[in-house]
C-alpha cells in the first residue's frame, strides 16, 4: 500500500474559482439592480453596515424537469397521509439537477458598496450655491510630518531618510542602528468645506388606497433616496410627511413603518409642507427639493387645489417631483404579466397641467420602476450660477 | 496525522484474501480544504471554472458547519487514487482503506466500467492545461462562455454510442452493383445492375441523443472552441459510469469495510468506535429520503442471506457471496434495483412513495385544500423501484433528441414521447438559446412544459 503527504497547501484552485464565482455574482447584481433595488432585505436592513443579499447561487441552465415526480421515503404511514407541507424539505421532488432546491448562498456586502453600484452617477438637480452655508462636509488629509505619533502612522520612508543622514553625519551613509530619534510620523488634519444646504422633503400618502404593495414601492424609493443623499451630502435636511386627509410630520423611523387608513387629501400634505418651507427653510438660504409619492386617488374637488399649492411650492423649491404609483394588480407587479397601459389619475392630469421644467414626474407600475424614478429624478441637471 | 503502514497493509491483504480484486491504489492524507475541493471537481486537476467554485464554496460551508463530512474520495484510475482527511482518526482510516478497497474492484469489475478512461487523473490535467493556454489566447470571458454552454448539455450524451465516434456519411447518391436476377440479362442493359441509393440523405439519419457530441462535430464554430466541448463530454462520459451505479457501487462499499473490519483484529474501544462509524455511513436517511449507502447495502445483505439459503436447500448452485460477486460485476443502480429488491424487503425497509398530494402544479399555491400537502403515494413494489430508478435514469436529465436539421439549417430538437413529466420553461429557453449561440442557425424545441401541454420553444433572436 502507498502512502503519499505532499505539500497540498499551495494548492488554490478551488479558492480561484470560487472568487472567480463571487465575482460573476457580483457583475449579475450589478445587471440586475432593477430587480434588486425593492428587496425587502435591504430595505429593511436597519441602517446596518453590511447586507446580507440572500443570492441563489449562479444558475446553470440544462434542460430540467419542471413537474415533481414522485420520491421515495420510508417509515410509517398509509397512501394519503399527509407527511409534510411544501417542498422545502422535500429533496428528491423539485427539479433534479446539481442544485438543490432554494439553495441560498449570502453575498455579504456593504450597503455602500450597493447604493454605490445603484446611483453612483445621480445628483441633486440645478443644486445652486446659497448666501449661508450650512453643510460641512469634513474630509481628513495627512499633511504635516512630526517627530512624535502614534507608531500606526509611521512614515517608513521619511523613517529611513533620517536613518541614512544621521549615519551620514558621521561619515557611514547605510541604514543602520534605527533608534527613537530616526522616527517621522505622518499627522492628519481635518478640513471642513462648507456646502449649500440643502433640504429635502418626502411626502407620503398613507390613505386607505395605499396598498401594501403600493407602500412598499414608495418606501423603496425613499429608501434608496435616502441613502443616496447621505451618501453623496453629509448633511442634508430631511422632512418627513406622511397624509392622508391629514398631514403631519414624522419621525424618519415611522415614516417607513407607517400604517395606512383613511382617504386621501394630497393638498393637505402639501400645505404643511409649504407652512413648513416658509418657516424653517426660506428659498434664499437653502436649495428645497420635494418628493412626493401617491397612488393618486385623490379627492376629485381636492385637485385644483393641489395644483395652486404646487405652483406657490414651486417658487420655494429648487424642484418637485411627484410618482404616481400606479399598477393594476399583483401579477403585472410582479412582472408575471405585461404592464397594462397606465390610466393616469385625474390627479395627474391636473397637476401635469402645471407649466415648470422644475416639477418633474413619474409613474411606476412595477417594481422594476423605481430604479428608473430615481435614475428620471436625480439626474444632473446644471444649476445656472447666481 | 499519519497512518500507520502496517495496519494499512493488513488491510489491502485482507481484503485480497477474502476476494477483492482491484487495482494498485495510492492513497494520499490530505487537508479538509484540498477534500472540499477535489469533491467539488471531481478530479484533483481539472479545467478551471466558475462552477466548480461555487459547489467548492458551498461544500466548505457545509463541511465548517457540520453539515456533511467527506471522510474519503476514491478515483477511477490506474493505479487508483484515494484521498483521506488529515484529521480522520486511525479506525476511520481503516474503514476508509477497506471502503476504498472495494471500490476499485467495483472500478475495475463491474462491466459498465469496462470502457472508462483509466488514465483520466493526468488527461484532466492536460486538459486544464489547454483549456488555461485558450483562456490566455481568447481570453476567461469567451473560454467561460463556451464551457457555460458545455456544461448546460453535458449531460445530453450517448454512452451507448461511445466516445469516439466517426461523423454521419454525408449527402450523396451512390451507386451499388447488386446482384443480377434471374433473366435480367436479357435486356442487356448494364443500368440494371447498378443501383442507386441515396446515402445521409436526412441529418442526422437518426434521431441523435447526443447533443454534445452533434454540436462539436457539425456546429460552425472554432477549433478551439470544439475542443472545449470535447473536454466536457470527455469527462461527462468518464462520470456517467458512476452515476449509474451510485447506489450499488456504495452499497458494495459498505458491505466491504464491514466484512472486513469484521476480520480485522480491533481493540474494544476501537470496535465501539467501528461501531458507530459503521452506522453512521449506512445510516437510513430521513423520512423523505433514503440514504443510497444504506439501500445499496440492506439490498446486498439481503441477496447473500437468500442466496446462501438457497444453496444449502440446494436450489442453487452458487452461494451469497458468490451471487454478490456475479451483482457486482452484471448490474447497475436500475437493474440491481429492478432485479433484487423483494417485496418483502421493501416491507421491512418501510419504503414508500411520496409525491405532492393533487394534481395541481405547485407554482399554483392555493387551488384546492391539499394544495402544497406532500402526502404518502403508495407502497407497492413497483412504485417504490419505479421512483427510485427515476433518478438514477438517463444521467438524471430529461430525454432530448435532435430530430432533424431542415435544409436551411434550423436545428428540431424533442423531448422524447416516452419522458412522462414537463420541462422548466424558464430553463429550457436558456438552454434553447444557449445552442443556438454554438449552433448560430434557429433552435426549435417540442416539449411538454409544466402543465404537460406541448409546446415549441424557439430559440430568441
Amino acid at each position: 500500500m502507498k502512502m503519499q503527504q505532499i505539500p497540498w497547501d499551495l494548492r488554490r484552485r478551488g479558492l480561484k474559482d470560487s472568487i472567480r464565482h463571487d465575482k460573476r455574482v457580483k457583475d449579475a447584481i450589478r445587471k440586475n439592480l432593477k430587480e434588486l433595488i425593492a428587496e425587502e432585505n435591504i430595505i429593511t436592513s436597519d441602517g446596518k453596515k453590511l447586507v446580507k443579499i440572500p443570492l441563489k447561487y449562479l444558475d446553470q441552465y440544462r434542460f430540467r424537469y419542471g413537474t415533481p415526480g414522485n420520491a421515495t421515503g420510508q417509515g410509517k404511514g398509509q397512501p394519503g397521509d399527509v407527511i409534510a407541507r411544501d417542498s422545502a424539505n422535500a429533496p428528491g421532488m423539485g427539479p433534479p439537477g446539481d442544485n438543490p432546491g432554494g439553495d441560498i448562498y449570502e453575498a455579504e456586502i456593504s450597503l455602500e458598496e450597493l447604493t454605490n453600484m445603484m446611483l453612483a452617477d445621480l445628483a441633486l438637480p440645478w443644486f445652486e450655491d446659497k448666501k449661508t452655508h450650512q453643510i460641512k462636509t469634513t474630509t481628513y488629509r495627512y499633511d504635516e510630518i512630526r517627530t512624535k505619533g502614534p507608531m500606526s502612522n509611521i512614515d517608513k520612508r521619511r523613517t529611513l531618510l533620517e536613518n541614512i543622514k544621521r549615519n551620514a553625519a558621521k561619515s557611514e551613509p547605510k541604514v543602520a542602528d534605527l533608534c527613537e530619534e530616526d522616527l517621522r510620523f505622518r499627522v492628519w488634519s481635518v478640513k471642513e468645506e462648507l456646502q449649500a444646504n440643502a433640504c429635502v422633503y418626502l411626502l407620503m400618502d398613507r390613505s386607505g388606497s395605499m396598498t401594501t404593495e403600493k407602500k412598499y414601492i414608495a418606501k423603496s424609493f425613499f429608501f434608496w433616496m435616502v441613502r443616496f443623499l447621505k451618501l453623496k451630502y453629509n448633511t442634508v435636511d430631511l422632512v418627513f410627511i406622511a397624509h392622508d386627509v391629514e398631514a403631519r410630520v414624522v419621525p424618519e423611523k415611522d415614516f417607513f413603518t407607517i400604517s395606512n387608513s383613511g382617504g386621501t387629501l394630497c393638498s393637505s400634505a402639501y400645505q404643511v409642507a409649504l407652512d413648513h418651507l416658509k418657516k424653517c427653510h426660506p428659498r434664499d438660504n437653502w436649495n428645497n427639493y420635494l418628493f412626493h409619492f401617491s397612488d393618486g386617488e385623490n379627492q376629485e374637488e381636492d385637485n385644483s387645489t393641489c395644483k395652486d399649492l404646487i405652483q406657490d411650492l414651486l417658487t420655494h423649491c429648487t424642484m418637485i417631483g411627484y410618482g404616481e404609483i400606479n399598477y393594476q394588480d399583483d401579477a403585472s407587479f410582479y412582472g408575471l404579466v405585461k404592464p397594462y397601459s397606465p390610466h393616469w389619475s385625474t390627479l395627474y392630469k391636473e397637476l401635469k397641467t402645471v407649466d415648470s421644467k422644475r416639477f418633474i414626474t413619474t409613474i411606476i407600475k412595477q417594481k422594476e420602476d423605481v430604479h428608473n424614478a430615481l435614475q428620471h429624478f436625480f439626474s444632473r441637471k446644471e444649476a445656472r450660477r447666481q | 496525522m499519519s497512518f500507520p503502514e502496517q495496519r494499512a497493509n493488513a488491510i489491502k491483504e485482507l481484503a485480497t484474501d477474502l476476494g477483492l480484486d482491484f487495482f494498485e491504489t495510492i492513497f494520499e492524507i490530505v487537508p479538509f480544504d484540498i477534500m472540499v475541493e477535489i469533491a467539488a471537481y471531481g478530479l484533483p486537476t481539472r479545467a478551471q471554472h466558475w462552477s466548480y467554485g461555487k459547489v467548492y464554496n458551498r461544500e466548505r460551508i457545509h463541511g465548517q458547519m457540520g453539515l456533511s463530512k467527506i471522510y474519503e474520495i476514491v478515483l477511477n484510475n490506474i493505479p487508483a487514487y484515494a484521498f483521506l482527511l488529515d484529521t480522520n482518526s486511525d479506525v476511520t482510516n481503516l474503514l476508509v482503506a477497506a471502503h476504498v478497497y472495494a471500490h476499485v474492484d467495483f472500478f475495475k469489475n463491474n462491466i459498465y466500467f469496462a470502457d472508462t478512461n483509466r488514465n483520466m487523473v493526468n488527461e484532466a490535467v492536460e486538459h486544464a492545461i489547454l483549456i488555461d493556454e485558450f483562456i490566455e489566447k481568447y481570453g476567461l470571458e469567451a473560454v467561460e462562455h463556451v464551457m457555460d454552454i458545455g456544461f448546460a448539455v453535458d449531460r445530453h450524451v450517448d454512452v451507448h454510442k461511445g466516445l469516439q465516434r466517426k461523423p454521419y456519411p454525408p449527402r450523396q447518391v451512390v451507386e451499388q452493383v447488386r446482384k443480377v436476377k434471374e433473366y435480367e440479362d436479357i435486356f442487356g442493359d448494364d443500368a440494371f445492375m447498378v443501383s442507386r441509393a441515396v446515402v445521409g440523405g436526412k441529418m442526422p439519419p437518426h434521431p441523435e441523443k447526443d447533443l454534445l457530441w452533434f454540436l462539436a462535430t457539425y456546429a460552425p464554430i472554432e477549433p478551439w472552441e470544439q475542443s472545449v466541448l470535447e473536454i466536457i463530454r470527455k469527462e461527462s462520459m468518464y462520470f456517467y459510469p458512476q452515476f449509474e451505479t451510485k447506489i450499488l457501487n456504495e452499497g458494495w462499499a459498505s458491505y466491504w469495510h464491514a466484512e472486513v473490519i469484521n476480520h480485522y483484529l480491533l481493540t474494544p474501544g476501537e470496535m465501539i468506535e467501528f461501531g458507530v462509524l459503521h452506522s453512521d455511513v449506512v445510516n437510513p436517511g430521513g423520512r423523505m429520503g433514503v440514504n443510497p449507502y444504506y439501500l445499496g447495502y440492506k439490498i446486498l445483505v439481503d441477496i447473500e442471506k437468500r442466496w446462501d439459503k438457497m444453496y444449502a436447500d440446494g436450489e442453487s448452485k452458487i452461494t451469497g457471496k458468490q451471487k454478490i460477486f456475479e451483482i457486482r460485476t452484471l448490474e447497475n443502480d436500475v437493474s440491481f434495483l429492478r432485479n433484487y429488491l423483494t417485496k418483502e424487503l421493501a416491507e421491512k425497509l418501510e419504503l414508500f412513495t411520496y409525491g405532492y398530494a393533487c394534481d395541481h402544479h405547485p407554482h399554483n399555491k392555493r387551488l384546492c385544500p391539499k394544495c402544497g400537502e406532500i402526502a404518502v403515494k403508495s407502497r407497492s413494489l413497483d412504485d417504490v423501484v419505479e421512483s427510485l430508478i427515476a433518478t438514477r435514469f438517463n444521467y438524471g436529465v430529461p430525454r432530448i433528441l435532435i430530430r432533424e436539421i431542415s435544409s436551411d439549417g434550423t436545428m428540431y430538437l424533442e423531448q422524447e414521447r416516452s419522458d412522462h413529466r414537463g420541462l422548466d420553461m424558464k430553463y429550457s429557453q436558456k438552454t434553447i438559446d444557449y445552442v443556438h449561440q454554438l449552433w448560430k442557425r434557429p433552435v426549435h424545441m417540442v416539449a411538454r412544459n409544466e402543465q404537460m401541454k406541448e409546446v415549441t420553444i424557439r430559440s430568441s433572436t
